[in-house]
């Protein structure tokens, strides 16, 4: 992935610095090797404190560069945090759709996130290992959440899908412990945004990284090197439709998703 | 066999009782700082102390360099002197160890002597030249027949001799030592030495295995030359040394010249000795600092980091302790299983089973080891990279010496060492490069977001492995220090590039580019070929070890100390934030500043008691007069921190007697009666402005002693999910919410009931009745604060004077309650037999009659006839001996009479039947009573006391109580204020009168119970007597508490006006110390940002560093001069002044190539 496939008219572009939390081998680094490398490892080097890498994601209006800080999940390494979510502008706090105990260490640190870190951070809680569920395994290309539509600015709008996951729950075979629905109400009431994801399969994970980009408020949005400043501020309300059908087609197959996101 | 008899024979010559006259070895405890300081420098076990010091001389023989000397030559050379080093002799129980560095760890030695050596090093490190010898490894000491003023020892060791057999032209390895001093010092000194060398003679086997897994040992049997011959039969098997002979070496062992490494140091251990006894001379240094051969890679580290002693201490602990957990399981294990498979992935041992295997056991036996500690990510990486050079066994040796001494707290549950040292590098390069440091404060990068990793895995994932391991050989030489340095020259190489970047991702990015280009040539376009031939990474080592000399083992030991509170604060801070939070649904009953009153309550009076009952092991130990050895030699250094959140795991369970001190802390009415108690507690409540933060918010209740009560044992079995284990924070907070949250009564009378119903079938049977009583008393027996007033007293005193109740005191009149309490338990309980269907029924309607006519005299309680008679019946049913006459009083005497009736209609108090009472039984008879009501309603749940902040009265009436002085406590029920003084009054009982005095009433109650039941009389005789010792223990105490409260004491009743003001006073004090408690909270939420900002407030002192290194080094302008830096302009140029090489190390260069 290069940025070639950026637009001739260099687009406004502004970093964010986003960083992963949760709880240790739910997959926050193979979200980000996902989005990033748009590549899928079993066995990764151990991240030690915290990993560093940026990728480049292209909204219609303007280019947002992250500065992805991707966190050590082990207990202990929970004392570093704060170190990472220093100045943060949004968040990924991810859990395990298999394990509930990771949901209830994702809503510590959402918690803590909330009041600990910058003030109007965004923050996304994201269940993953949506492959080892039916609603992954099913149909891994065809994302089960957010269907056709766009990914939720806030996670307010999605009752219907929840309900639609509830069925699914029972199914043998499906490692899902934690439900859709429940994981959605607790980021409804939290005013997050939410999805279910896999790194494995890439679904939906390049809709995380762009619903966040579109969630941070322009007037937070450090401007990158040589990016005029404040250009890209009328444009987002007109940047939605077309975001919607970018997004659509992210979500056919993790090979546009790469589109997507052009990095 | 000659030389063992010998040595025995002399050993035995020596010995002579006479001279028995060592210090203690307590004298050694007494200074533990000393001792560690001595463990550190000759990196000895902790079970070592420093016995026995002397100034001496070292003097060796002169090299036998060349092989070809006839044995006769060598033996000649061995008595002419050669190299000569005066240093320190230094003894502990299994070690002499000598150094060159002028250092004295002798009790009378003052701090500074102690730690010189850790001052300027030379580059030395702190080892120093000398030896470190295991007195095992002695095989021989004779006193030499030389002038007699010269006291000269002639030391003979196993060097080389344990071998099976022996090469034919062996020659031991002797050595002289002459002793500076004294006569009496110098023979004190050999009498602990032969003292020493007798105890142990017997650890010549641990020796022979230890020595015989050094790959040293191999190399020098000449077994190697033999197998590459090819024409010996036995060959010798090499030693374990690593993964790497197994899946090679990395690098390129010709480019890393390997091979003359080899013969380098083969070299020196001839002459100098090996592994154990091995004596460091400045070539020992040079050839670490030019990188290991890699085969004697983990045996020097092995040495030179001291877990060789370790491991000669106990050489099968490994294999014993893996063995002991085969087949365990743990959360560690767990743990380590998840990174297995990604340990040094590029490295081929780790994709192999081999590897995974060793590295898997290794690290299940240390979290084996040291359960504290257990398993912390980066220990993978640490642990793959040492098996690559050593065995499973020094691997794991090593390992512990790396978390319990070279890198303490790194891997902790806190981690706080990592964060420790994070801050000290910051600190650090503030320091030396401040220009750096303001550019990236500006830029907003966080430096220690990417030097964490350098130090938390040591530069083994940032560095290409070759190099890692460079700076490792210097690392296990030289400590700590070393990781600073390089960490520090790295930045200062790289200055230039790092003046330019603008945020995280390119400071990363240079730096990783940067590593990666590690084996380029530093200079490339110099005309110079021996200039252009220094790799990026041999300057790296210059700039770290030459221009960064000045950062010592001294520099970072006062840096750690200075910011170590802020890092364990903050640390603290979030430990706490995230363990209320995660307190779970119940917690929410309570309000934050409870929570954290509670949080730190638990742990401070958890880590008094793991204070405690450490000193109690001690002296229990020192009474025993037995000197322990540590059972495991591994795990945390014994003198090392305890006691703080932030230090590492901390306990996590009370048991009954630590929640005793934890409730004493929170409700007066736990605080027992020894002497100091309740006053103390009350002024210093007032004077809580000192308080702050966890660890001093307790101040006030150092010094009471907690009661113990049957009450508190229920509670904490109530509290506890699992008694057997103690109480969890958890339990401590659900339980205080159950009864602090809800403001109810009804969830508060229900709550009392649950402690007394043992079987959890809602029923409490006499024993729980009387024990209810029991605990109402005691609850009671500190007063209430104003919690519980009769309304009586203030609104109809006058009008209602029968029995002149209204002189009596809350307490009195509460004691009374307390009667009637038993009473009309005992009137409406059911019996508990199995026909008791019938009697159920009955009692139903009972109840309800029982209310109507409770209520008809809700406000009298005892004093009412129908209570009277049923005192008479109470009276009746026990035929036990008779009360003391004198402790009979008034209301005594209006219960005399009317027994018959109600014996009859009480068939329940037959002791023969066993009867119980309901909740809403239980109920209804508090209810009836108003005294009990208001104790259930606002006192219980109030005496448990939190911030205060969430005191229900001050959530009626904050408006109130702006209004007025007086305190919100009482403001809840206004009409209250005056009669409350009554209570406080009470809160002094034990002075009241003795005609109608609080004793009065008791012993009214007490000779009820007695004549009613055994048990009663023995419980309630305890009540009284803790009564009495309060009343007789602190009678100043309770004038001084008085005085405060304008109390009159001999009127013996209170009066209502005067008291408002004790109350106001009392409040305020209370209230006074409410927005300090806040405040304090507030500071610890903002201790991280807190801390950051101190440090770069700190940016602009004066940089130490830079005016110490710029003179020496600039001097010594070498060859190698010309770094890129030079050249690229003046922006920083003051910092970099000193930046120059010089020739020395050049020569180290040379050396190397």
């Amino acid at each position: 992935m290069s940025e070639s496939t950026s637009t001739n008219t260099p687009k406004p572009s502004s970093s964010v610095k986003l960083v992963l939390l949760g709880e240790a081998a739910v997959g926050k680094s193979s979200l980000v090797l996902r989005f990033v490398n748009n590549d899928f490892q079993e066995n990764k080097e151990p991240t030690i404190g915290a990993a560093f890498l940026t990728q480049k994601c292209s909204l219609p209006t303007r280019t947002i560069k992250f500065e992805i800080w991707d966190t050590a999940g082990q207990e202990r390494f929970a004392s570093l945090a704060p170190m990472y979510y220093r100045n943060a502008q949004a968040a990924l706090v991810v859990y395990d759709v298999t394990k509930p105990s990771s949901l209830t260490k994702a809503k510590h640190w959402v918690a803590e996130l909330q009041r600990q870190a910058s003030p109007g951070i965004v923050i996304a809680l994201v269940g993953n290992k949506l492959d080892l569920t039916n609603d992954g395994s099913e149909a891994s290309g065809e994302p089960q959440v957010d269907g056709d539509r766009e990914p939720p600015a806030t996670a307010d709008e999605d009752d219907a899908t929840g309900e639609h996951q509830e069925d699914h729950d029972a199914t043998p075979g499906d490692a899902r412990k934690v439900s859709t629905r429940e994981a959605h109400s607790y980021a409804e009431e939290e005013g997050l945004l939410f999805f279910e994801t896999s790194a494995k399969t890439g679904v939906n994970v390049v809709d995380v990284f762009t619903a966040i980009a579109n969630a941070i408020p322009e007037s937070s949005l450090k401007n990158g090197r040589g990016a005029g400043a404040g250009t890209g501020q009328t444009t987002l309300g007109g940047g939605r439709p077309a975001e919607d059908s970018r997004v659509n087609l992210g979500d056919r197959s993790t090979a546009t998703a790469k589109e997507g996101c052009a990095c | 066999m000659m030389q063992w008899s010998s040595f025995v024979q002399k050993a035995q010559s020596l010995i002579d009782p006479a001279n028995f006259t060592l210090p203690t070895l307590t004298a050694s405890d007494h200074n533990p700082s000393k001792a560690s300081l001595f463990r550190q420098q000759f990196r000895l076990p902790d079970s070592q102390n420093p016995l026995q010091e002397i100034t001496a001389e070292l003097i060796l023989p002169i090299a036998h360099t060349s092989s070809s000397a006839s044995p006769g030559d060598q033996l000649r050379n061995l008595d002419r002197a050669g190299n000569r080093y005066a240093g320190r002799l230094h003894l502990s129980e299994r070690f002499i160890s000598f150094t060159t560095q002028p250092t004295s760890f002798a009790t009378s030695a003052t701090h500074s002597t102690s730690t010189h050596w850790a001052g300027q090093t030379n580059g030395t490190g702190p080892f120093g030249n000398g030896f470190t010898i295991p007195l095992c490894c002695i095989r021989r000491v004779e006193r030499l027949n030389s002038l007699s003023h010269v006291f000269s020892l002639a030391l003979t060791t196993w060097n080389g001799a344990l071998g099976k057999q022996q090469n034919p032209g062996f020659i031991p390895q002797r050595f002289t030592i002459q002793l500076v001093g004294s006569r009496q010092a110098c023979e004190r000194f050999c009498d602990g030495l032969k003292k020493g060398l007798r105890e142990c003679m017997k650890e010549i086997e641990n020796l022979r295995v230890v020595v015989n897994d050094c790959y040293s040992e191999y190399l020098l049997s000449g077994a190697k030359s033999k197998a590459q011959d090819g024409d010996n039969v036995e060959v010798r098997q090499p030693p374990d040394a690593g993964l790497g002979m197994i899946f090679r070496y990395p690098g390129d062992a010709r480019k890393l010249r390997d091979r003359s490494k080899m013969r380098l140091w083969g070299e020196y251990f001839r002459e100098n000795g090996r592994n154990t006894t091995l004596i460091r001379q400045p070539t020992f240094h040079k050839l670490i600092r030019v990188g290991l051969p890699n085969r004697l890679r983990g045996e020097v580290w092995e040495l030179s980091s001291g877990s060789l002693y370790l491991r000669l201490r106990s050489p099968n602990l490994y294999t014993e302790t893996l063995s002991k957990f085969s087949g365990r399981e743990s959360l560690a294990i767990d743990e380590i299983e998840k990174d297995l498979n990604r340990s040094l992935p590029e490295y081929a041992g780790f994709q192999s089973e081999e590897g995974i295997g060793r590295l898997r056991r290794v690290l299940t036996a240390y979290s084996w080891t040291n359960a504290e500690i257990g398993y912390c990510q980066a220990m993978n990486i640490v642990v793959a990279a040492l098996l690559i050079y050593m065995s499973e066994a020094q691997a794991f040796f090593l390992l512990s010496v790396l978390c319990d001494r070279l890198l303490p707290g790194y891997y902790s549950t806190t981690m706080y060492g990592t964060l420790l040292d994070q801050k000290v590098f910051e600190s650090l390069v503030e320091k030396t490069m401040p220009v750096l440091w303001d550019h990236l404060t500006k830029s907003d990068v966080q430096l220690s977001v990417v030097s964490l990793p350098w130090f938390l895995s040591l530069y083994i994932n940032s560095m290409p492995l070759v190099f890692a391991f460079r700076v490792l050989d210097v690392f296990f030489l030289e400590g700590p220090k070393v990781l600073f340095q390089v960490g520090l020259a790295i930045l200062r190489i790289n200055g230039e590039e790092l003046l330019d970047i603008q945020d995280d991702g390119s400071f990363i990015s240079v730096l990783k580019s940067y590593f990666s280009r590690l084996d380029e040539s530093a200079h490339p376009r110099s005309e110079n070929p021996k200039l252009r031939a220094i790799t990026r990474f041999q300057e790296l080592m210059v700039v770290a070890f030459k221009e960064f000399s000045g950062i010592t083992h001294q520099t970072i030991t006062e840096q750690r100390e200075k910011h170590k509170d802020a890092v364990l604060e903050s640390i603290e801070s979030f430990a706490k934030r995230t363990s209320i939070r995660n307190l779970g649904p119940d917690s929410k009953k309570l309000s934050m500043d409870d929570l954290g009153v509670i949080y730190d309550r638990f742990y401070e009076v958890l880590y008094e008691h793991q204070q405690m009952e450490r000193l109690l092991d001690e002296e229990k130990k020192r009474q025993e007069k037995k000197r322990i050895e540590r059972t495991s030699i591994l795990g945390p250094p014994v003198d090392r921190e305890v006691g703080r959140v932030g230090l590492g795991p901390s306990p996590t369970h009370m048991d009954y007697n630590a929640f005793r001190d934890f409730l004493a802390a929170t409700a007066k009415w736990a605080v027992g009666d020894a002497l100091g108690s309740s006053r103390k507690e009350s002024t210093t409540e007032q004077n809580l402005s000192s308080s702050r933060g966890f660890g001093k918010s307790l101040t006030w209740n150092n010094k009471s002693e907690a009661a113990d009560h049957e009450f508190m044992q229920r509670l904490f079995r109530n509290w506890a999910t699992e008694p057997s284990e103690g109480l969890s924070l958890q339990n401590v907070v659900n339980g205080l919410a159950r009864l602090k949250g809800p403001r109810d009564i009804m969830n508060n009378i229900n709550y009392f009931f649950d402690l007394y119903d043992d079987h959890g079938n809602g029923t409490v049977d006499r024993e729980g009745i009387l024990s209810m009583s029991e605990a109402l008393l005691f609850l009671s027996r500190r007063g209430f604060d104003g919690a519980i007033t009769p309304t009586q007293l203030l609104e109809e005193a006058g009008e209602r004077d029968r029995f002149e109740q209204d002189k009596l005191s809350t307490d009195e009149r509460f004691l009374g309650s307390v009667s009637s309490f038993i009473r009309r338990c005992f009137e409406y309980a059911d019996p508990s037999n199995p026909e008791g269907k019938p009697t159920t029924k009955y009692k139903d309607t009972d109840t309800t009659e029982a209310t109507e006519k409770l209520d008809a005299f809700s406000i009298g309680d005892d004093d009412d006839d129908d209570d009277d008679d049923d005192d008479e019946d109470l009276i009746d049913v026990g035929d036990k001996p008779k009360p003391e006459p004198s402790s009979l009083k008034k209301q005594d005497s209006d219960t005399q009479h009317n027994r018959s009736t109600s014996e009859s209609a009480n068939p329940a108090l037959d002791p023969n039947n066993p009867l119980h009472i309901t909740l809403p039984t239980f109920r209804m008879v508090i209810l009836a009573d108003e005294l009990l009501e208001q104790f259930f309603d606002t006192f219980f749940p109030q005496s448990f006391r939190l911030s205060d902040q969430s005191h229900p009265a001050a959530r009626l009436s904050s408006l109130s109580s702006n209004l007025t002085t007086f305190s919100n406590i009482n403001a809840a029920k206004p009409h209250l204020i005056a009669a409350s003084g009554a209570t406080v009054a009470g809160a002094s009982g034990g002075i009241v009168p003795p005609g109608r005095g609080l004793r009065g009433v008791l012993d009214n109650i007490v000779s009820d119970g007695i004549r009613m039941a055994a048990e009663v009389k023995k419980r309630m005789d305890e009540a009284q007597r803790e009564l009495e010792r309060n009343a007789l223990i602190r009678p100043q105490e309770d004038d001084e508490e008085d005085d405060e409260e304008d109390y009159d004491p001999r009127s013996g009743t209170s009066v209502a006006p005067a008291i408002v003001g004790g109350i106001s006073s009392w409040g305020a004090g209370a209230y006074g110390a409410d927005p300090e408690r806040r405040s304090v909270r507030e500071t610890d939420r903002d201790l991280l940002e807190g801390a950051e900002v101190v440090s770069i407030h700190r940016k602009d002192d004066p940089s130490l560093l830079d005016g110490k290194d710029g003179h020496p080094h600039s001097a010594a302008e070498g060859s190698g001069s010309s770094y890129p830096r030079q050249q690229q302009g003046q922006r920083s140029s003051q910092r970099m002044s000193d930046s120059h090489n010089d020739g020395h190390v050049v020569s180290k260069v040379e050396f190397e190539s």
